[in-house]
C-alpha cells in the first residue's frame, strides 16, 4: 500500500510534467510543420541553390542528434555574443525541436508532393496553368491530404523528443520524474514506470490516430 | 587566422583528440553491440508478429507500441535503474551494460517493423516452393525467407542504424562515456562550448556520412525494395 501512497503524492508533480510536455509539444508541432512546409516546398520549387543548401539543411541536422543540436542551441549561441541569441531555455528548446522536426516535415511534403501523379501536373500545364500555379492549385492540395497520416507520427517522435530538453532545466515530465525520485529514492521502478506510463498514454491515441487517417486518406512511405 | 581561434580554438580541440577518440571508439562499440542485439529481437519480434497465434503477435506488437509510445531516455532510465531490481541478477547492472540493452531493446522495436516489411515483400510462391519440397517452418525462414527478407530491407536497416547511433549520444545521461560524453569533458574541462559541440557534431556527420554512403552503395548493389 505504500506504493499507492507515493503515487498519491508524487502524482501531482507528475502531471504538472505532463502538462509542460503537452505545452512544448504542441508549441513544436505548430512551428516545425510551418517552418518543414516551407523548406520542403522551397526544395522542390527553388532552383539549384536553393535546394541544395536545404538539403545540406536537412542532411546536418539529421546526422546530427537531437541532444547536439540543443547543446548547440542552449550553449554554443550566447557565445557570439549576439544579444538575441541569449536564448532562455524554453525558448531554445522550442526552437531546438522546431529545427529538428522541420527535417522531418521537409521529407514528408517533398514525398507526398512526389506521391502524386506526374499526370496530374501534366494536365496541369497542358491547360496554361505556369509550374507555380500548377503546384499551388492541383499537386499541393492532393499532397496536403497524404501528408495528415505521416504527421501523427512525427507528432509522437515530437513528445518524445521533448524528453530530452529536460537536461537544459525544463521541467516537464522526465525533469518532475527525476525530481520525484530524489525525494523517493527506493521507488525508482515505480516512479518511472509511471512516467512511462504517462507517455504512453500520450503517445499511443496519437499513433492510433494516424493509423485510422491512414487508412482514411492513404500515406506515404518516408525513406527512413 | 586570429579570427577562427577566436570562434572555434582548434588548438584546445587538439589537446583533446585522445579523448574525443575514445569517444567516437566507444560510441561506433556501443552502437555495434546495440545494432547486433537489436537485429536479433527485430527477427524473432518480426517473425512472433507475423504468426498465427493470437499470444504471440499480441505479445510482439504489445512490445512494439510500447516501445514506440515512449521516449528512449524514459526507456534507459527503466533500465538502467530497473533491471538490477529483478531478482534473477545478483549484482547492479553497470551504465554500460544497462545504455547498451536499453538501445537494442529500442532499436529492436524499430528494426522488427523494417524486417516484418521484408518478410511480407517475399514472394508467396517462394514459401510454397519450400513447403513443396517438405522444408519444415523453421527451415524455410531459416533458407528461404529471411535471406530474402534482409536483402530488401538493408537500405532501411542502415538508415534505422545511423538513427541508433545519433540516439547512442542519450546514454551519457546514465554517466558512459561516448562521443557526446566526450564533449562534455571539454565543456567542463575548458568552459569552451564552442570547441567541444562543434566538434562532436563534426565527428556525428562524419559518421552520418560513412553509414550514408553505406546506405547507396547497398541500395545499388543490392536494388531491393524500398521502404
Amino acid at each position: 500500500m505504500n506504493e499507492i501512497k507515493i503515487l498519491e503524492a508524487v502524482m501531482p508533480f507528475l502531471l504538472e510534467g505532463l502538462w509542460m510536455t503537452f505545452k512544448i509539444s504542441l508549441i513544436t508541432i505548430l512551428c516545425g510543420s510551418v517552418l518543414g512546409f516551407v523548406v520542403g516546398i522551397l526544395r522542390m520549387v527553388g532552383g539549384w541553390a536553393i535546394s541544395t543548401t536545404l538539403g545540406l539543411y536537412i542532411h546536418a541536422l539529421r546526422g546530427t542528434p537531437f541532444l547536439v543540436h540543443l547543446y548547440i542551441i542552449y550553449f554554443v549561441l550566447p557565445t557570439t555574443g549576439i544579444s538575441w541569441l541569449q536564448l532562455e531555455a524554453f525558448p531554445a528548446a522550442v526552437i531546438a525541436l522546431s529545427l529538428y522536426t522541420s527535417t522531418y516535415v521537409a521529407e514528408i511534403v517533398r514525398a507526398a508532393i512526389e506521391a502524386v501523379p506526374r499526370g496530374q501536373s501534366e494536365a496541369a500545364r497542358s491547360t496554361g496553368m505556369t509550374y507555380l500555379q500548377s503546384m499551388w492549385y492541383i499537386v499541393l492540395p492532393q499532397a496536403l491530404k497524404l501528408m495528415i497520416p505521416p504527421m501523427g507520427g512525427i507528432y509522437v517522435i515530437i513528445i518524445k523528443g521533448t524528453s530530452i530538453v529536460s537536461v537544459i532545466g525544463i521541467a516537464e515530465l522526465v525533469r518532475a520524474g527525476e525530481h520525484a525520485t530524489q525525494r523517493h529514492p527506493k521507488e525508482l521502478m515505480l516512479i518511472y514506470g509511471m512516467t512511462a506510463l504517462l507517455y504512453f498514454a500520450y503517445c499511443y491515441p496519437v499513433l492510433r490516430l494516424a493509423r485510422w487517417a491512414e487508412t482514411k486518406f492513404g500515406s506515404v512511405r518516408l525513406p527512413s | 587566422m586570429d579570427w577562427i581561434v577566436e570562434v572555434y580554438n582548434y588548438r584546445v580541440v587538439a589537446q583533446f583528440i585522445p579523448e574525443f577518440t575514445r569517444g567516437i571508439a566507444a560510441t561506433i562499440w556501443i552502437s555495434l553491440l546495440s545494432l547486433i542485439m537489436a537485429l536479433i529481437i527485430g527477427t524473432f519480434v518480426a517473425i512472433m508478429r507475423l504468426s498465427a497465434n493470437p499470444v504471440l503477435w499480441r505479445i510482439a506488437a504489445g512490445y512494439v507500441q510500447a516501445i514506440r509510445s515512449t521516449p528512449l531516455l524514459i526507456q534507459i532510465y527503466v533500465i538502467y535503474f530497473s533491471i538490477p531490481a529483478l531478482p534473477l541478477l545478483d549484482r547492479r547492472l553497470d551504465e554500460l551494460e544497462g545504455g547498451i540493452i536499453a538501445l537494442g531493446l529500442n532499436a529492436g522495436a524499430y528494426m522488427s517493423e523494417i524486417i516484418r516489411a521484408g518478410i511480407e515483400s517475399v514472394s508467396r510462391g517462394q514459401v510454397e516452393g519450400a513447403q513443396s519440397v517438405g522444408m519444415t517452418y523453421m527451415q524455410r525462414m531459416r533458407y528461404v525467407v529471411l535471406p530474402q527478407a534482409f536483402a530488401n530491407v538493408v537500405p532501411p536497416l542502415l538508415g534505422q542504424t545511423s538513427v541508433l547511433i545519433k540516439d547512442s549520444s542519450l546514454v551519457s545521461f546514465i554517466g558512459v562515456f561516448e562521443l557526446f560524453g566526450a564533449g562534455l569533458v571539454v565543456l567542463s574541462d575548458r568552459l569552451m562550448p564552442n570547441e567541444a559541440f562543434m566538434t562532436v557534431a563534426f565527428c556525428y556527420l562524419v559518421i552520418y556520412w560513412v553509414m550514408l554512403m553505406f546506405s547507396n552503395f547497398a541500395q545499388r548493389r543490392l536494388g531491393g525494395a524500398r521502404r
